[in-house]
């Protein structure tokens, strides 16, 4: 039974003021002391409680540095969190910045291999999958020259392709809704529909509200790392707005 | 105890992303090479003949006994060196996967290790081959050979354990692989590698610099690898409790250290 819980989730990332040093630095400059280099304490995620259970659709929509990103990537195992209980049963796919994870001097078909060996696959399934994977990133005789000499665009194709492939229980999806040019991004809608219909629950972190509205059931939304209200999409995502609205006045007086 | 196990079996349940990893390290270090994997095992031919011209016009050393000493140590050095240098970037060389996908963070130097392992066994094998030309096939007998299984075996997790511990801390100090690459400099002449058995144990003899050929924790391990081609036989048990001792201190260490730290990597990127 496929199933998220959040109880009373927090990240704190503690950092330097002054990181990536070297070793000589850390000495002379005397950088181990708190007065020189102070650690900063950075609330990423604070107090996040959640149950998303089957079936749940969930948006996540906040401003430009409110954490959703964050949420999405301790959901998915990369962050792991400091505070509160993090359980989640199922298998999780994710979908997050889709030209990440590529080997520059390997062609594309060992792309694919390598890929999807990261998400859970093992070779016979990797057979299995190789061609259709090809087929639908439409890359063709591109896919034995080496993804260095990809544009972005294609790089996108083949990402979406690879990670679109799996049978997703728990779906996280950060903003992919836009990949390739104008006939790709037709197919790419298509999937990712048919995608989030398959998976038994989703999460989504997504700017454009009226695609959100469409798709999600619930949402929640994030302000600065805290939880301001979590509930049906509509009231929201209205709430999110007027909140938006009435901040942009209060610049403008 | 029990969460070693669990970690031990998550590296496990990923062993095909890691081993595609290292198949794709070595296609890719070799593409478009005209000698392919020959190039690996160049180097130590080269530095062996080197040394063994040099050394037998110098210090009179007997090629037949010398050569398969020195390519022994040498073919070891090159492993702990690149266990140990590119240990230090490799969960850099990770990045776009660390930040994509949560998996244990031990695979990435055991892909760097595992890729010295395949260069190491390659150079090995061909110190076996020179053995058995110059003393005759036979030399080495079935004990010695049978002791490099062990001696791979703790080869392969002091070379893990030695990538993890530096990989980590690259993570807080970046220029930790230009440090490492000088210490390392420095410590091949201070490691009876070039020195044949002779100078080792009048060196051993000095008070100045005894100590250090004494405990240097390379040595068992260089001898559990060069008694076989050098003797033809296994070397001591106390050798190998040496070296079981030494690994052991280094997986703890490993061990304790990415518990500690394996969730913070990913912030400090």
């Amino acid at each position: 039974m496929s199933r998220i819980v959040l109880d009373g989730v927090g990240l704190t990332f503690r950092v330097r003021r002054h990181v990536r040093m070297s070793l000589k630095d850390y000495v002379v400059r005397q950088m181990f002391r708190r007065s020189i280099n102070p650690i900063l304490e950075v609330h990423a995620l604070s107090g996040v409680d959640m149950k998303i259970e089957r079936g749940d659709r969930v948006g996540i929509v906040g401003h430009n540095g409110a954490g959703k990103s964050t949420l999405l990537r301790t959901l998915a195992g990369i962050y792991k969190p400091s505070h509160g209980r993090l359980t989640v049963e199922g298998r999780v796919s994710s979908l997050f910045d889709l030209t990440l994870g590529f080997e520059m001097d390997a062609t594309g078909w060992e792309n694919i291999s390598y890929r999807s060996y990261l998400q859970g696959e093992t070779p016979k399934t990797v057979r299995a999958k190789r061609n259709a994977i090809a087929e639908f990133s439409e890359l063709g005789d591109f896919l034995n020259t080496p993804v260095r000499y990809y544009s972005a665009g294609m790089m996108v194709r083949l990402g979406f392709s690879i990670a679109t492939t799996i049978e997703p229980e728990i779906l996280l999806v950060d903003e992919v809704l836009s990949a390739g040019d104008l006939s790709f991004q037709e197919k790419a809608r298509e999937r990712m529909r048919s995608m989030m219909d398959r998976a038994h629950l989703m999460v989504m972190v997504s700017h454009d509200l009226v695609s959100l509205a469409k798709i999600c059931n619930r949402a929640v939304w994030l302000d600065h790392g805290h939880m301001m209200m979590a509930g049906p999409t509509d009231q929201v995502v209205a709430a999110y707005k007027a909140a938006a609205t009435a901040g942009q006045a209060k610049a403008a007086a | 105890m029990q969460a070693t196990n669990t970690y031990l079996r998550k590296v496990w349940g990923c062993r095909y992303f890691w081993l595609s990893l290292v198949g794709m390290d070595l296609r890719t270090r070799y593409r478009g090479s005209a000698l392919g994997i020959g190039w690996s095992l160049l180097n130590p031919i080269c530095m062996t003949t080197i040394f063994c011209v040099v050394f037998s016009a110098i210090w009179k050393a007997n090629v037949v006994d010398f050569a398969p000493y020195v390519m022994a140590g040498l073919t070891l050095w090159q492993f702990i060196s690149t266990s140990l240098l590119q240990g230090c970037d490799c969960f850099f060389a990770g990045e776009s996967y660390i930040r994509q996908h949560p998996a244990p963070m031990a695979i990435y130097p055991l892909r760097t290790v595992l890729g010295g392992a395949f260069h190491f066994t390659m150079g090995y094998s061909l110190v076996i081959a020179i053995s058995l030309i110059f003393h005759g096939f036979g030399y080495i007998g079935m004990t010695a050979i049978l002791s490099l299984v062990p001696a791979f075996a703790l080869l392969l997790v002091f070379g893990w354990s030695l990538a993890a511990l530096f990989a980590v801390a690259t993570v807080r100090f970046r220029d930790l692989r230009h440090l490492s690459e000088v210490a390392l400099q420095a410590l091949f002449y201070l490691t009876p590698i070039i020195y044949g058995p002779q100078q080792v144990s009048e060196l051993l003899e000095r008070r100045t610099v005894g100590w250090i050929f004494a405990l240097n924790p390379f040595v068992p391990f260089l001898d559990m690898l060069r008694s076989p081609v050098c003797d033809g036989r296994a070397a001591t048990p106390a050798t190998f409790l040496a070296a079981s001792l030494i690994t052991l201190t280094c997986l703890v260490a490993a061990v304790v250290t990415l518990r500690a730290e394996e969730r913070e990597i990913v912030f400090h990127m």
